[in-house]
């Protein structure tokens, strides 16, 4: 039932402990199952003939799939491997979560588990005003900016018209399928969204994609292709091509004063290997970052939108826990690169001031 | 006894204290728990079957908790099983009876930070990973590196009094825990003295630390706190046989304390290091760290070599020593560590000089007497009196039966603890006593059990508190 490297990887973390120190949710929880050994020694069992599958419906969904795990491993194993494949056994067997088959009925309805239809529809209409509809550089926005962060795509939007690039965002936008990919893996459904997503990039015929959320960036790098997906022009993550117009002198950065730290997205700086951008970005504002002990590679998801989308309870937590290691450095400012993490740190009740990267520069161009 | 209505009401007493999210009847929850590191649960697991299961997961997220819940399990005498990280090899946290299991890793606050005193006052639930990288932020170390770091809990490692791979020069647990907090069935929370030494009585420290639960649950604990070393220098010797090497141990142990000796049998000189590390010689290969203030550790430094070599000791080099600390975790990660389908274990135990290699022979004879069982060990926390040996048996190919194999697992391990305490050892060194081992707790004590019994009737007069383990 499961592929070759899933049923490895049960087998190997199903009696491993080693990388519960750095899982965000579980160290929030301290559930067992709710870090990787937990959840391969159930798989396990049910394999063997234990039938758990409907027991552990629920806990193969609590995880955000943050590869803080797989970044541990030494032997290297990814967890996330086998947590998409029983995610789709579970789905497929109608065993998920009534809050989990909800969040997932609507993305394959829709290609994304964001609900704001309407939002979205005029956020894509607002922001593309005035630009062309063609241009060597599409900026690929996504469904989390549109819905729950739309200053910081604005700001992007600002930051390139004032470096004087020539640019487009597509009125229309279709998702990437990111949501759906860490729901259900990589299915047909995942697949053809990827197709129409990657269909509608390459009709752009824009040399350059720059891609502001990091979530997005990584499927168009790193799974779609293994889709036969290729998306054409030099994919970059908004983080990098940003840091490059300023080396290129095509922004003026004014100097600021503050006291912050910065969050790394897990995409980014673990599945994408990017961790210096956003630090020269906010170097060139005068900024020092006090970093948490847990930053670059080894920084702490925030929970996550997917994850937030059926368990908010949960999402919550593990945000808390990020937000107790700013606390932790003394500092009341975290900037982020990611709107996703923008919406899962940013807490009314919370003294901890949460800001996107691109509006602080904006602010400060 | 406790059927589903009087686990409902149990559970909606705890609902109570903790609310409702940390409280699980999940067989999920209660699957997950239901195996630590130990073999046997693991061969359960490994052959499809469930191991034994609490009914109910609790987590707390204070002392204040814990004493209500252990005030609502005594007044039911209902068993409780306290969790760590549930990585002890023991078998020390199994809920073998039914009842609760309480996980006490929401306890994860650090709680004080005194640097005057070189202190820090930290909840046990705490992972100590996270804990060690808290002193690392601010330019400090715990100094207590054993492999389970990542996974184990401060309780975790307090409960059974564990070591680290740096003990020769830090200390155990024991050595590094300033005072403790314990919680018993009572509810009482209770305190050891505010410093470790003192003429105020016997140290209660020493009572609640390596009762594994059995007596209460830990809640809180002060540790030692140290500066990270100006240097920390790596030399690697081989030695022509064993005795050679304890005695240069021995001889180095009188003058100055490395943080690292780790003396290799010629078994495992060939079979772990040699795929790990490179080592690919024959003899008894040791692995000697020195740390501390430069000026200090070039004085070590020239003692340490003026030793190696009265015993003859082939010098090896920094390199494979500076590897073995890179990888020394890397042992313990899937496909390097011991696994399924060997049969294996670790029967570590500590003694003085004069009788370690006497035990270290008889130890191999004991296991080596059962067909198809292998012997490979090494020595690496030192004393000025003497000095532990982690010595494990490997069987490539044990009997398919689980009921069998558990019958062999059980007869090495007596065959092998039994030739230990035969010659000076005991049960265990540092991994604990947990249900593995609780059966011979009364051969090596013998009248001197009356002292953990006492304990317990006066602490525990239900008997609640993690049953089957200890041997009490």
């Amino acid at each position: 039932m499961y592929s070759g490297r899933a049923e490895k990887t049960i087998q190997a973390c199903r009696f491993c402990w080693m990388c519960r120190h750095v899982c965000p949710i579980g160290l929030k929880t301290g559930k067992e199952s709710h870090n990787p050994r937990g959840k391969a020694l159930l798989l396990s069992l049910d394999e063997k003939g234990v039938d758990l599958l409907n027991d552990l419906a629920r806990d193969i969904f609590e995880c955000c799939l943050c590869n803080a795990c797989a970044e541990n491993c030494e032997t290297g194993y990814e967890p996330a491997v086998f947590i998409r494949e029983a995610r789709q056994k579970v789905y497929i067997n109608n065993m998920a979560p009534e809050s989990v088959e909800a969040v997932i009925e609507h993305a394959l309805k829709t290609g994304s588990i964001y609900k704001e239809t309407e939002k979205k529809k005029s956020f894509f209409s607002e922001i593309s005003k005035g630009l062309p509809e063609t241009a060597d550089v599409l900026i690929y926005l996504g469904e989390s900016a549109a819905t729950h962060c739309p200053e910081m795509a604005f700001s992007l939007v600002n930051l390139l018209k004032k470096a004087g690039i020539d640019f487009m965002v597509n009125k229309q936008e279709v998702p990437s399928g990111a949501e759906l990919y860490d729901l259900l893996g990589g299915v047909e459904e995942v697949q053809r969204i990827a197709r129409i997503c990657t269909e509608q990039i390459n009709t752009s015929k824009a040399k350059d994609i720059v891609v502001l959320d990091p979530t997005n960036a990584r499927m168009f790098k790193q799974e779609y292709p293994t889709w036969g997906c290729e998306v054409k022009g030099n994919v970059s993550t908004a983080t990098s091509f940003v840091d490059k117009l300023i080396k290129d002198q095509k922004l003026v950065v004014r100097k600021t004063q503050k006291n912050v730290t910065f969050h790394d997205p897990c995409r980014l700086a673990r599945d994408l290997k990017e961790t210096l951008p956003a630090r020269s970005i906010l170097s060139t504002m005068g900024i020092t970052i006090k970093e948490m002990f847990q930053h670059g590679s080894l920084t702490k998801c925030c929970g996550g939108e997917v994850l937030a989308s059926h368990s908010n309870y949960l999402a919550t937590l593990t945000a808390e826990g990020r937000l107790d290691d700013v606390r932790r450095i003394g500092v009341d400012t975290v900037v982020c690169a990611c709107p996703s993490c923008v919406n899962n740190l940013t807490h009314d009740k919370s003294e901890i001031k949460v800001i996107d990267l691109f509006s602080l520069l904006d602010s400060n161009c | 006894m406790f059927n589903d209505f009087n686990l409902n009401m149990i559970c909606s007493e705890l609902e109570d204290v903790v609310g409702e999210n940390n409280v699980s009847r999940r067989k999920s929850d209660l699957i997950t728990h239901s195996t630590d590191y130990f073999w046997l649960p693991r061969l359960w697991v490994d052959r499809g079957k469930v191991p034994p299961l609490a009914d109910i997961v609790v987590y707390p997220a204070s002392a204040e908790e814990v004493s209500k819940i252990l005030v609502i399990a005594n007044y039911y005498k209902i068993p409780v099983y306290p969790w760590g990280g549930g990585s002890g090899s023991q078998g020390g946290a199994l809920p073998l009876m039914g009842g609760i299991l309480l996980d006490t890793k929401r306890m994860n606050k650090v709680l004080d930070f005194d640097e005057k005193s070189m202190i820090v006052t930290v909840e046990t639930g705490m992972i100590f990973q996270q804990l060690e990288w808290f002193a690392n932020e601010r330019g400090y170390s715990l100094m207590h590196y054993p492999s389970s770091i990542t996974c184990a809990t401060v309780g975790g490692f307090l409960a059974h009094n564990g070591i680290g791979v740096l003990s020769t020069k830090y200390g155990k647990i024991d050595d590094q825990c300033i005072n403790v907090e314990m919680v018993i069935p009572s509810g009482a929370i209770l305190q050891s003295s505010p410093v470790p030494k003192h003429s105020s009585g016997p140290d209660l420290k020493h009572i609640f630390l390596g009762s594994e639960g059995t007596l209460g649950v830990m809640t809180k604990a002060t540790l030692r706190l140290f500066k990270i070393p100006e240097v920390r220098k790596f030399r690697a010797f081989l030695f022509p046989d064993l005795s050679s090497g304890i005695s240069a141990g021995r001889d180095m142990l009188q003058e100055f304390k490395p943080s690292i000796i780790r003396l290799y049998d010629e078994a495992e000189t060939v079979s772990r290091n040699k795929s790990v590390m490179g080592v690919d010689k024959l003899g008894v290969f040791m692995n000697i760290a020195l740390e501390g203030l430069a000026e200090v550790v070039a004085i070590e430094e020239r003692r340490m070599f003026e030793i190696c070599s009265k015993y003859g000791a082939e010098d090896l080099g920094a390199e494979y020593g500076e590897k073995w600390w890179n990888s020394r975790v890397t042992f313990f990660y899937p496909d390097h560590c011991l696994d399924f389908p060997l049969m294996f274990g670790t029967m570590d135990t500590v003694a003085t000089y004069s009788n370690i290699e006497d035990i270290y022979w008889e130890m191999k004879k004991a296991v080596e007497k059962f067909d198809g069982v292998r012997f490979i060990a090494h020595f690496s926390h030192w004393y000025e009196w003497g000095c532990m040996i982690y010595d494990r048996f490997i069987m490539d190919t044990p009997p398919d039966d689980p009921e069998e194999a558990l019958r062999l697992h059980n007869k090495i391990w007596n065959s092998g603890v039994r030739a230990a305490l035969k010659h000076g050892g005991v049960v265990n060194d540092h991994h604990g006593v947990g249900m593995k081992l609780g059966r011979l707790m009364k051969e090596q004590y013998k009248d001197s059990m009356i002292v953990f019994e006492g304990l317990k009737k006066t602490l525990d007069p239900n008997g609640i508190m993690n049953p089957y383990k200890l041997g009490i």
